[in-house]
């Protein structure tokens, strides 16, 4: 269903802030299904600020201070059957799902500046999931005038757009196309080294990474291909599980952390990036082996959707220890992909890379079911995706995580032995809302319900949460003691 | 050193009265002589002083409607033969068997002197107990005690009467070392740990069929690659010990590398007692099902199988809600006094898939909750309860946190282990000082090292001291019995 009000849906949210009821300290017991007009579950967090994007379907928010401003760069997925083509209320026509660009400077009054539409195709099919941002003057070869947004187009291929006027994004560059598939990339601004999810023909997964040197965004470079071994074009055997992406530390830290496996089958994998870069590049086993430092392979039912490391953490509870009091860790966040707790659940793990030839997991973090009775919501339940933002206001301290219908959680990771949630925030469903569907009895079983996907934050130390299932984007804050924690005032 | 039986158990009868604590306060350096214990939702119920001998491993064992203690001995410290007042002999550490048929009384019944040599080199300090009844060919009216002797042989006595053991068997007596040995009471199968010579790891697996045990039979050694005779490169981290779930269970659970370069590996029992048996690599991979290297600043000391556990948590998930999981305790070595090596806590592996089990949660006691590490001595886990008698398996688990005392942990959501109790007894004049070298500079402490724990199945917790200070029978009280069912 389209979204036709936004006015009505954001004064409908704020009164609620106003009124005061917008923060319950505990959450209710939900027996079923949330509905429209039931006011947000929070505890620790408040609604600063909220933006319809038009309601498609959002997956990656990536935030860029540009000049005095702050942009909200939207990636999404595909639309529905219902309505593939969202309108563009901006210019009135109807659309593919691509990237929202929205202006954030001041978050109680977000500013829809320009959608740019994706592949055609709904939900998966279509869209332009991924979405990051170098400024010209950190590539070592861009225009210093320039901001550059690597964005995926579908499943085919990845392109560059200049938005230093980000109202007036203009197509830059297709970096390549024809590809089975495209997921979560990574790009380094100072570098401009782009570690991109790619599905090349030949290799036997829909996912693994394409290496390209982005330094000048006008004249892509490609470096290599690189993936587990035995998904090479050629072997044989099983096929090890596909990339979802990766994160660099690069060049002064040297590492890479691929994250294969959504929701089973999780590796993480640590890779030395220099070897990466600049060891032999064509794909036989020994050349795949050569850049890899280790691998943790998950619990066969649980995935390596995201990873995130927070290399360095002197860990409180080890402090008066003569060794061991500084640890290196890497958050994994699995990805919940079945509605309804048709399958395993899950998670977010910390595991303790300090060696990095045997890292281990110590510790998890979840949501407790029972506390929302979330199993019944509808949709999924289930964790997705963390904030990847670097920014000293939390990084280190706070990390914070979507779970699908349990909204986004704050979890205080100073000591990552022994995670601790702070705050959450569930928005309220809208009329804008899709449904999701269970099978039941051959029959399908629809619930409508928050689908909080991914969550971004910037260095001002606002949370930005968006919503697969197309309600939106919520600007958020914390409140209360969560403040604390992160050493705000 | 003197001996002090009567004042030692009057100061632990000062606990008893009723001066324990609700709350551990944050001890700011080494305790003293006269502070009571420290408590929370834990009761001291008896004390025995177990003639002041550095203790290690107890056994519980129901024999007739008695109940029995038996408890392993380190070697001495410093007075390398501490008196016996039963019957007036000085004696090296060996094993104390006490009665705890009534916990509040504990009757001290005979001492079993051990090996010469100090803490790590004498005394016997492993013991696990079979009736011959169970045993498929043992003597019905006798009662057998495995034991080491020290580094160099394992043992079997006939305790039908605990206050006359009389030995029935020894095995080796050449052993590099010996360690947590485990005996399968229906089958008679033991899983010994040896240090045979040739062997490269100073402790690995010698399997015995001690069904009779006057006539033990050897089937064969076990340990990783790397361990066997002729093997070369770094040798893998020593077995520390295994827990076996038989032949119906058909698993084997052991811990390699208690200190640190921890490994837990899972071993296909009758693999490992049908398969081929000379010790080569393939051989040695022939009956392991799964391995977990663990990160090695942490050790595997030993193992424990909770499996088959129903999870709430994920008990609206349309799968995945019943978990196998192995519950890992590291040693803390006290390499040197107060904390000056790397936390070693309690681990949770989920072995649900046993091909690939992956470690899932720990649990460590907060340091700062007592300044453990200005206590003195060693300050981390060591070990757990091993009985699996339905009053606490799968509900509570009981860690020995040496300066920490004993821990009470509700396990029933091994994703998140909680402690729900503790007790750390109070000092006596038997407590012994630890003393070690740091930067060249002897130091000495002296503080409680809770070493090793068992319970019955009556629900009684039986903590031991490492440092000397005897044996404290207790029991759960307050909120903690309603986690494992109690009344």
């Amino acid at each position: 269903m389209p979204w036709t009000n936004s006015a009505d849906g954001l004064r409908t949210l704020m009164a609620g802030a106003a009124a005061g009821v917008l923060a319950y300290s505990a959450l209710p017991a939900l027996a079923q299904s949330p509905k429209i007009g039931d006011p947000p579950e929070a505890k620790n967090m408040r609604l600063v600020g909220y933006n319809d994007l038009q309601a498609r379907s959002a997956y990656q928010p990536t935030i860029q201070k540009q000049g005095s401003r702050y942009i909200a760069y939207v990636g999404h997925h595909g639309g529905t059957p219902d309505v593939p083509k969202p309108v563009n209320k901006l210019t009135g026509q109807a659309e593919f799902n691509g990237t929202s660009v929205v202006d954030v400077t001041d978050p109680a009054q977000p500013k829809y500046l320009a959608h740019i539409p994706g592949l055609p195709g709904n939900y998966e099919e279509g869209g332009a999931q991924m979405v990051r941002v170098c400024d010209g003057k950190t590539l070592p070869k861009g225009d210093a005038g320039k901001t550059y947004m690597l964005r995926v187009f579908g499943g085919r291929g990845h392109e560059i757009w200049d938005v230093t006027d980000p109202a007036k994004p203009a197509l830059l560059t297709q970096i390549v196309m024809g590809l089975k598939d495209t997921h979560k990339s990574w790009w380094e601004c100072d570098t401009g080294i782009a570690y991109l999810v790619s599905g090349v023909e030949g290799w036997r997964v829909r996912r693994m990474t394409q290496v390209y040197d982005l330094s000048d965004p006008l004249k892509p470079v490609h470096i290599r291909d690189f993936g587990l071994v035995g998904q090479e074009p050629g072997a044989t055997g099983a096929v090890p599980m596909e990339l979802h992406g990766g994160v660099s530390t690069g060049p002064q830290g040297n590492r890479i952390y691929f994250g294969h496996g959504t929701n089973k089958g999780g590796v993480l994998q640590i890779v030395d990036r220099e070897k990466l870069l600049k060891g032999p590049k064509e794909p036989t086993p020994d050349n795949l082996r050569y850049p890899e430092i280790s691998r943790i392979e998950m619990l066969p039912f649980n995935g390596a959707h995201t990873v995130f490391p927070m290399l360095q953490m002197p860990v409180a509870e080890f402090a008066q220890d003569k060794d061991g009091k500084v640890r290196d860790i890497v958050m994994i966040v699995d990805e919940q992909i079945r509605n309804e707790c048709q399958e395993e659940r899950q998670i977010v793990w910390f595991v303790d890379v300090t060696v990095e030839a045997k890292p281990m997991v110590v510790s998890n973090f979840s949501v407790p079911e029972a506390s929302g009775n979330f199993c019944q919501r509808g949709g999924r339940f289930g964790a997705h995706s963390s904030n990847e933002s670097m920014a000293p206001v939390f990084y280190k301290k706070v990390v914070f995580i979507t779970y699908f219908n349990a909204g986004v959680r704050a979890v205080d990771v100073r000591n990552p032995y022994q995670p601790k949630e702070i705050g959450y925030f569930i928005p309220s469903i809208t009329e804008a809302t899709d449904k999701r569907c269970i099978k039941v009895d051959g029959q399908d079983r629809c619930k409508t319900a928050i689908q909080s996907n991914n969550v971004e934050t910037d260095d001002r130390g606002y949370v930005y949460v968006v919503d697969r299932a197309n309600t939106g984007m919520h600007i958020l804050e914390l409140s209360g003691d969560a403040r604390a924690v992160a050493g705000m005032q | 050193m003197t001996f002090f039986t009567a004042s030692a158990l009057r100061l632990a009868g000062v606990a008893l009265a009723g001066s324990v604590l609700a709350a551990t306060p944050a001890v700011a350096q080494a305790p003293k002589i006269g502070e009571p214990a420290e408590a929370n939702n834990i009761r001291l119920v008896g004390f025995n002083d177990l003639q002041a001998r550095s203790a290690y491993q107890p056994t519980i064992h129901k024999q007739g409607d008695r109940y029995i203690a038996y408890v392993g001995h380190h070697g001495a410290s410093y007075d390398a033969k501490p008196r016996n007042p039963i019957n007036g002999t000085q004696e090296f550490n060996g094993t104390s068997i006490v009665d705890v048929t009534d916990p509040g009384q504990p009757k001290y019944l005979a001492h079993i002197p051990g090996a010469e040599g100090g803490p790590e080199s004498g005394g016997a300090q492993m013991t696990r107990v079979c009736d011959g009844r169970g045993l498929p060919k043992g003597d019905a009216n006798a009662v057998y005690l495995l034991r080491p002797f020290g580094r160099l042989a394992h043992e079997i006595w006939n305790v039908a009467d605990p206050a006359n053991p009389k030995l029935v068997t020894r095995i080796g007596g050449d052993y590099k070392d010996t360690h947590k040995s485990w005996w399968e009471c229906d089958t008679g199968i033991a899983f010994l740990v040896s240090g045979v010579p040739g062997w490269r790891a100073q402790r690995m697996l010698e399997v015995y069929d001690l069904g009779d045990p006057s006539r033990p039979a050897k089937i064969r050694d076990f340990g990783l690659p790397g361990h066997e005779p002729g093997a070369t490169g770094a040798v893998p981290s020593d077995l520390h010990g295994p827990i076996s779930t038989g032949p119906r269970g058909n698993r084997l659970y052991l811990a390699y590398g208690p200190l640190n370069g921890g490994i837990f590996q899972i071993v296909d029992r009758e693999k490992l007692l049908q398969g081929p048996k000379e010790a080569t690599p393939a051989n040695l991979r022939y009956p392991e099902v799964g391995r977990l290297d663990m990160s090695p600043l942490h050790g595997a000391h030993t193992s424990f199988p909770l499996l088959q556990m129903p999870l709430a948590e994920f008990a609206k998930s349309r799968v995945g809600a019943v978990r196998d999981f192995v519950m890992i305790v590291s040693e803390a070595t006290g390499r040197a006094n107060g904390c000056q090596e790397t936390h070693q806590m309690v681990w949770f592996a989920d072995i649900s898939v046993e091909a690939k089990p992956m470690m899932v949660s720990n649990f460590s006691v907060p340091e700062s909750s007592g300044n453990y590490c200005d206590r003195g001595v060693r300050f981390g886990a060591h070990s757990s309860n091993e009985n699996t008698a339905p009053v606490f398996h799968k509900k509570l688990a009981f860690i020995t946190y040496f300066a920490g005392g004993v821990r009470a942990l509700d396990v029933r959501n091994p994703y998140h282990p909680r402690e729900v109790g503790h007790f750390i007894p109070a000092m006596t004049e038997a407590t012994e000082k630890r003393c070690f070298k740091i930067d060249g500079q002897e130091r000495c402490t002296t503080s409680i090292q809770s070493n090793n724990v068992e319970t019955d199945d009556r629900g009684y917790i039986y903590v031991v001291d490492r440092a000397n200070t005897g044996m404290h029978i207790l029991e759960l009280t307050g909120d903690a019995r309603a986690a494992a069912g109690m009344q």
